[in-house]
């Protein structure tokens, strides 16, 4: 999967989440981060990652969540690190 | 308006504690510096489906009690059997893990009292225990099958109500020891211990009850571990025994416990003209919100508040502050610091029970209170766990532009935060709880001098 498809599924999560504001989902780049630009409530970065989980067809694992940034390039390099783990099992 | 109000003395105590058969023996170790941690093997069985195993838990077996199981499932308990033949049969069949231990602690509150049948029984008695709340086996299992697998309603049997109602470790205590007068549960997430107690305090305080049995608990439920292990704030990645470290720099969650701790509390000049053996006086009891809009995070001004209620005219300096000290990240450095801010960075020490046994959420606070009247009765200090290295470097809130706390990194305190027990002539002790809500509750008891 190309990241720009990436950006965008993440994208359509993040419209789902009612506590951050749509305006600031415009001109979201890799380099956008949840908590500081997007001000999601830190408590709902667990919530991003179970709705990616389901969009992407993949799994966390623990650690990969405990050692994730907070910037939409860290969950981009995640998912396609976890897409490439599950299709060499 | 302050109204003076009546003395009052807390004369009992009780409950069911992590490993140990009783109070004494939750004192023998907890002043031996021992954990009460072990490897939880009923999240275990759940492997990767969760990220913490470790809990501080009691057995049915090693309560002496034991569960007979409904044919609808091998989870569901029917009712339960107590081997030591403390609960009648009948109050045993309204209640959960929890209640029963309550009703126990209860018990053992009342015999260490003294009190008579003529005096539980009276209209002047209350009752004003609760548990957290966020996790019911009963309730899980009846649900399942009502919803999932589409039997009747009385397939789960006619205790769901009574076995799961939010009040319901008030209502079988009330029903066993058959008191008349108030009877209630005072729900503050984790500070629901504490707060009953000061609840319980008040009633006296203001002539409204004579005695009361108060505190809270947090029976045994993996629903209730699930949940804060999904906010990935359980304590993960140590030893049991080393899994819940207050104040050290490597925290990384909080220990999800399971408990009772029961108190009997009197009206002082009742207590001291029959004779009772006070275990300490309750000198006052505050809380107050943070008034910040957040439900998780604490607040330094919150907490700058609660001391200004608790200690007024900055008199009454404890000797000892029994910390919350859960083990998380921002919640512990938090409260440090306004601790240091309240009582200065001198002539005091700080301990950390949570250290030993966990977090036993709506039990925490009077299981804690406990540990507190230990600590009067023995004049021994308990240790902070676990808290090997304290951050030399400032928190990133403390380099906010708008922060107004102490200036130094939590290393500053080592001198406060002993990592073993010591003896020390202990009069005063304050107890602090905060729960989710944004909730804090501080309470200052002493040494009965007169």
């Amino acid at each position: 999967m190309e990241r720009q498809e990436i950006l965008e599924g993440l994208l359509e999560v993040l419209r789902t989440v009612r506590t951050i504001d749509p305006a600031r989902l415009e001109g979201v780049t890799e380099e956008t981060d949840f908590l500081t630009d997007l001000s999601a409530p830190s408590t709902e970065l667990i919530n991003i990652a179970a709705k990616v989980e389901h969009k992407f067809g993949i799994e966390f694992e623990d650690d990969d969540i405990d050692r994730m940034g907070s910037k939409v390039k860290d969950v981009i390099d995640l998912i396609i690190l976890v897409k490439a783990r599950g299709e060499n099992k | 308006m302050q109204v003076q109000g009546r003395k009052v003395a807390v004369v009992g105590m009780g409950g069911a504690f992590p490993t140990c058969t009783d109070v004494d023996d939750f004192g023998k170790k907890l002043f031996s510096n021992q954990s009460l941690i072990r490897e939880w093997d009923k999240a275990v069985k759940y492997k990767k489906q969760v990220r913490s195993t470790v809990s501080g838990f009691i057995t049915e077996e090693e309560m002496g009690l034991e569960a007979i199981l409904a044919p609808l499932d091998e989870a569901y308990p029917e009712t339960y059997v107590d081997r030591l033949g403390r609960i009648p049969d009948i109050n045993l069949a309204t209640a959960d893990m929890g209640s029963i231990w309550g009703m126990i602690g209860a018990l053992d509150c009342i015999k260490m009292a003294g009190w008579t049948e003529k005096e539980v029984r009276s209209e002047q008695t209350g009752v004003v225990v609760a548990s957290g709340g966020a996790g019911n086996l009963i309730l899980r299992v009846a649900w399942h099958y009502f919803f999932v697998h589409g039997v009747k309603t009385r397939i789960a049997g006619s205790h769901t109500v009574d076995r799961t109602m939010f009040y319901r470790d008030a209502a079988n205590i009330s029903c066993l020891i058959r008191n008349r007068g108030v009877c209630e549960a005072i729900g503050s997430a984790c500070a629901t211990g504490l707060g009953n107690i000061g609840y319980a305090y008040r009633l006296i305080k203001f002539g409204l009850q004579d005695r009361v049995i108060a505190g809270g608990l947090e029976g045994t439920a993996l629903e209730t571990f699930i949940g804060f292990d999904g906010m990935m704030i359980l304590s993960k990645g140590f030893s049991p025994e080393e899994s819940s470290r207050p104040f050290d720099m490597k925290r990384n969650g909080f220990v999800c416990s399971f408990g009772a701790g029961l108190v009997a509390l009197e009206e002082y000049e009742m207590a001291k003209a029959r004779g009772a053996n006070i275990i300490a006086v309750i000198d006052e009891y505050f809380n107050n919100s943070d008034g910040d809009g957040d439900m998780f995070y604490p607040s330094f001004g919150g907490q700058q508040r609660l001391w200004s209620g608790l200690m007024p005219d900055k008199g009454l300096k404890p000797d000892v502050v029994k910390m919350h000290g859960t083990s998380t990240p921002v919640g512990d450095s938090v409260e440090l610091l306004s601790v240091v801010d309240a009582l200065g960075d001198s002539g005091y020490h700080m301990c950390a029970p949570k250290s030993q046994f966990g977090h036993m959420l709506g039990g925490a606070g009077s299981v804690e209170f406990i540990a507190a009247l230990l600590m009067l009765q023995k004049q021994m200090v308990l240790p902070c766990l676990n808290s090997v290295d304290l951050n030399p470097e400032l928190e990133n809130f403390q380099k906010a532009e708008n922060w107004t706390g102490p200036i130094e990194p939590l290393a500053a305190y080592r001198d406060l935060v002993p990592q073993k027990s010591f003896a020390k002539e202990i009069n005063r002790v304050a107890c602090l709880n905060y729960g989710f809500g944004g909730t804090n509750s501080a309470m200052m008891i002493s040494r009965d001098i007169s």
